[in-house]
């Protein structure tokens, strides 16, 4: 009787099982051939490279337009990935680490370069035999240079000859956006900006300044302009930081001096943020990336259409942006290196970079498109890069550098977060934070060896 | 009696833990079905002018479909094979003649394995999945994720496994099944509450895990939701439309597989998890 | 014959547990042996150039950021499992009747640690984020302006605690009711007959028989709740400041940002030791303590 209760349940209860395990089975199989099929594929060579990249507005020409004309005019096939910063840098830093080759190309930030070209994750653009056009702007192009060609040098290094590892295809830098309506000239100081916000901003808005507050890199953008113009370093050429001076601390005042004038969720923003207030037309001026200017005449995502302009960023004793830039490498596992070269040369030169500056305006790197009459006219803040391009700042050339920014912009947050909630004491809370920053990065440069 | 409190206060808790429960979801929800532009413009509890558009905005641009199959694809595999390698494990331990000091071992394993962050499993994982080119593939993930789920379904279907009589096994036996023909026929089907609370939490563990999958996927070939939904928050832009609607198409086949067996979550837990 | 059947048998519950036990041990042997070996080893730029001995442990130990994020993983993790025992014992004990459309009840409340952390980090991001999200607009109804929650070091370390509470509260709170409903019954009601109060029948016998279920709970949520990561990486990345910097956003920092990879392993087998020490204690404490069954 037992039997046949269990044997009811057995036929119903295995056949389903049997069914289930039968189906994992079989459908395994495609999935084991699809495996092994994926990697054939991505080591064919010849005809193919693949480029990845983080997502970002700058690149959308790049992805909708260039990658296929480059294919169309050469019969090359290219392969487009891309996925969020944070995973990006991830992803390629451990392929180029293990030499994995499912890339070709590697779009990079700048501050990348000094770590990817030490630790071999990219190969020497020199060696593969790369062709540099002379129209580039050099301080676009030195960014690629390891060892750096300017700045302090690591010890390890000080002796070798730089060597191409990267090649810049977007000449990403610093600008200042002012909206018309509240400037009647130019503004080129922080002066200027400050008379502006005191007479004209308001508690609930317009804003009189905008600014990334998020610690680590975000901050760090805001302050870089500030700590420059005031003719501070982040670090001197003996490595010593050089934000804890009077300059950085006095630049850093200044921030804090714009406070009540900022959202005063600030602390929290990042370029999302930040940006949104001065589109939505609350905001008199800030300094950003040149991604922005794509987006001020773009009546879906800005209010203030045609009343932005740009300029260099403020001035105190000089102007001294940020200089960013997109930048390329070629992976050291890379299946098709020469194609990755061909690519590279062909992108940065310049008849295509003078397409590209005419594609929406894209921060093109060669000298040409950028004074180019025609587009100009047409895209009225490439004059305003060209200038920033020429007298940009570079960040320090380390691998090490991610770490610095990351200490650096987390004391910048503290400051802030604590100068927003005080309202007042900003000198001392700048100089207590800067300083501390400036100890934590020189203990670990000498905890990393190789610097001091 | 029973150990509890009756009541109008009952009620009152139970609908405040309710909306504390659900107001998450709900916000995020309303969040997805509007505009950028509407989101920025000021406090709404329901969209004014509903749109579907972050929604195509995932599939049309943001390759969620791709994210999609990769994940239901994973999970199943992952949990069906893991309770092939785990069972059979689980109901050995509860055989055996020193059962009780090797089940507590075993206990002590998987609780020790569970230990293990993450970051230090994803650089060796990485590593081997290299070497095999196994690195973004869906059979790389489920090779990884079949490792990590079996000792969690050993634990969890041992101690079910354990409440079986005996009597009925021995009875079959003396019936001329053998060992493993009474395991498929008379123990399992006992098991099978079991088996699903085990299957169950397998597949929330599974579809949920981010850092693993991050590490070893690059393209939406391979990747699955958790890492398609971070891929939305950008480092310069943060698309808040779509990444509403991200998290509720990331949450949206859980939480339904979750309404559908939840009843099987607490009759698995309270007839053997709670050992 | 059945004994000739036993003793063929008794190779096979070995044979059945060999599959698992490789692969368990591939799983967790392996990266762990791979995790020791990269803690004594120097990396510089990613690679591994040279034999670092405990240097790695020295620098570690030595890092007040490493150490300010074990403080802060301690203080993040005693306050959840807090809050969520507390809490889903109470819940537990509301819905541990036999109410109407009980399993109704049930579903609102364990949606939350269904859901993906990542998409749980997405949710909240949406709910504090200073201009789209309505914390701020609920907190000036209570007459709180001013103050963002992401924004300064207390309210968002507060505020990813109040995370963590949401999601997992449902876990501790299934648990415990599968403890409650398996209860014997006839001391509660010998209680009750002897005159007893609500209370005392709570605190008397009801919590002692729940002690080995509420031990299981706490342990399991403490053993994940160190490791918590997605929602904060999704959330605040361990800002402002470093007020959420739970030790595994630091750990991820030092192996993938900074390509501190030796260091980054000698972090974790410092992790784990600490916890091995701690689970160690707590078993100790729970056999030695009164009342046991």
């Amino acid at each position: 009787m037992t039997d046949s209760i269990f044997s009811r349940r057995y036929s119903r209860r295995s056949m389903l099982r049997a069914g289930l395990f039968g189906a994992a089975g079989l459908a395994a199989v495609p999935a084991v051939l699809e495996a092994c099929a994926s990697s054939s594929t991505s080591n064919s060579g010849g005809g193919k490279i693949v480029i990845g990249t983080f997502q970002d507005n700058a690149m959308v020409p790049f992805r909708d337009v260039f990658v296929k004309r480059f294919t169309s005019e050469t019969g090359i096939q290219v392969q487009y990935n891309e996925t969020n910063y944070d995973a990006w840098y991830q992803n390629s830093k451990n392929d180029g680490l293990h030499k994995t080759g499912a890339y070709d190309i590697y779009v990079m930030d700048d501050n990348w370069v000094p770590e990817f070209a030490a630790g071999k994750v990219i190969q020497s653009l020199d060696k593969l035999g790369f062709h540099v056009n002379s129209d580039i702007l050099p301080n676009g192009l030195n960014q690629g240079y390891w060892p750096p060609k300017t700045g302090a040098k690591m010890k390890d290094f000080a002796s070798a000859t730089p060597e191409l590892y990267a090649i810049v295809i977007i000449d990403d830098v610093e600008i200042l956006y002012y909206n018309k309506d509240y400037f009647p000239n130019a503004p080129k100081t922080w002066d200027d900006i400050a008379s502006a916000a005191a007479a004209k901003a308001k508690a609930g808005g317009p804003y009189g300044w905008s600014a990334r507050g998020v610690k680590g890199n975000p901050i760090v953008q805001t302050y870089l302009p500030l700590l420059n113009s005031y003719g501070g370093n982040f670090v001197n050429d003996d490595w010593s930081p050089g934000f804890a001076s009077a300059a950085g601390v006095g630049a850093l005042e200044r921030l804090f001096s714009f406070i009540p004038y900022m959202p005063t969720g600030v602390a929290e923003f990042d370029t999302d943020q930040e940006v949104q207030v001065f589109l939505q037309g609350n905001c008199l001026a800030l300094t950003e990336y040149t991604g922005l200017s794509h987006q001020v005449d773009d009546a879906t995502a800005s209010k203030v259409v045609g009343k932005i302009n740009m300029a260099a960023t403020p001035s105190q004793e000089k102007s001294g942006p940020a200089i960013g830039t997109f930048i390329c490498g070629v992976a050291s596992g890379a299946p098709n290196p020469q194609g990755a070269k061909q690519f590279l040369e062909w992108f940065t030169s310049s008849k295509v970079q003078t397409d590209f500056a005419n594609t929406n305006g894209s921060a093109a790197v060669t000298k040409s498109a950028l004074s180019d009459p025609n587009i100009t006219s047409k895209y009225r803040w490439l004059p305003a890069i060209a200038d920033a391009v020429n007298n940009s700042v570079a960040k320090p050339h380390t691998p090490d550098e991610p770490k610095m920014e990351d200490i650096l912009g987390t004391r910048l947050n503290e400051a802030l977060v604590q100068a927003l909630q005080q309202k007042s004491g900003y000198h001392s809370i700048a100089q207590s934070k800067l300083t501390q920053a400036a100890n934590e990065i020189t203990a670990y440069l000498k905890q990393q060896g190789g610097y001091i | 009696m029973r150990a509890g409190l009756r009541g109008v206060p009952v009620y009152a808790g139970l609908v405040a833990a309710e909306v504390f429960a659900l107001f998450p979801f709900w916000w995020m929800i309303t969040t997805s079905l509007k505009h950028q532009v509407e989101i920025f413009s000021g406090l709404e509890l329901l969209p004014t002018a509903p749109t579907l558009d972050n929604f195509f905005a995932l599939f049309e641009t943001y390759n969620f479909g791709p994210f999609l199959f990769n994940s239901v694809t994973v999970v199943v595999f992952s949990v069906l094979l893991s309770l092939l390698l785990g069972t059979p494990a689980a109901y050995a331990l509860t055989k055996l003649p020193t059962e009780g000091w090797l089940q507590k071992q075993a206990l002590i394993v998987v609780l020790l394995v569970r230990m293990l962050p993450a970051i230090l499993l994803v650089i060796p994982f990485y590593i081997v999945l290299a070497n095999f080119q196994l690195l973004n593939t869906r059979i790389g993930l489920i090779l990884l994720y079949t490792g990590l789920n079996t000792g969690f379904v050993i634990w969890l279907m041992q101690s079910f496994l354990a409440e079986i009589p005996r009597d009925i096994e021995e009875a079959a036996l003396v019936d001329g099944d053998t060992r493993l023909t009474a395991l498929w026929r008379i123990v399992l089907p006992l098991a099978a509450p079991g088996l699903a609370a085990t299957s169950i939490f397998s597949v929330i563990n599974i579809y949920n895990d981010f850092l693993i999958a991050l590490t070893m996927t690059s393209t939406p070939e391979a990747q699955t939701i958790p890492v398609g939904v971070s891929t939305l928050i950008g480092k310069i832009q943060i698309q808040w439309g779509p990444m509403a609607a991200a998290g509720v198409v990331g949450a949206l086949p859980i939480v339904v597989f979750a309404l559908l067996v939840q009843r099987h979550f607490v009759r698995g837990l309270t007839l053997g998890a709670v050992k | 014959m059945v004994r000739g059947r036993r003793a063929s048998f008794a190779a096979g519950p070995y044979v059945l547990l060999l599959p698992a036990a490789v692969a368990l041990a591939a799983v967790s042997i392996y990266p762990l042996a791979y995790g020791v070996v990269a803690s004594v080893r120097h990396y510089r730029y990613g690679l591994d150039v040279a034999y670092a001995g405990i240097t790695n442990y020295v620098q570690v130990l030595q890092d007040d950021t490493f150490i300010t994020a074990l403080e802060t993983t301690a203080k993040y993790v005693a306050l959840c499992v807090v809050i969520e025992t507390l809490l889903g014992l109470g819940l537990a004990m509301l819905v541990n009747r036999q109410l109407r459309g009980a399993s109704l009840w049930r579903i609102g409340i364990i949606l939350p640690m269904t859901v993906a952390p990542v998409v749980v980090g997405v949710m909240w991001r949406l709910i504090y984020a200073s201009d789209i999200g309505i914390a701020d607009p609920v907190m000036g109804l209570f007459g709180i302006h001013d103050v963002h929650v992401l924004g300064s070091d207390t309210t968002a370390f507060l505020g990813v605690v109040l995370l963590d509470v949401w999601e997992w509260t449902p876990l501790m709170f299934l648990i415990l009711l599968a403890g409650l409903q398996t209860l014997p019954q006839e001391p509660l009601e010998a209680a009750v007959i002897d005159g007893a109060s609500a209370i005392r029948v709570f605190f008397d016998h009801v919590l002692p028989m729940l002690r080995p279920v509420l031990f299981v709970a706490i342990v399991l949520r403490t053993i994940d709740a160190i490791g918590t990561f997605d929602q904060i990486y999704v959330l605040t990345r361990g800002g402002p400041g470093v007020s959420t910097q739970l030790f595994s956003i630091y750990a991820y920092n030092t192996a993938f940002l900074f390509t501190q990879y030796g260091q980054a392993m000698a972090m974790v087998v410092i992790l784990l030791a600490i916890v091995l020490v701690l689970a160690a204690i707590a078993i100790r404490l729970v056999r030695l303590g009164p009342g046991t069954r």
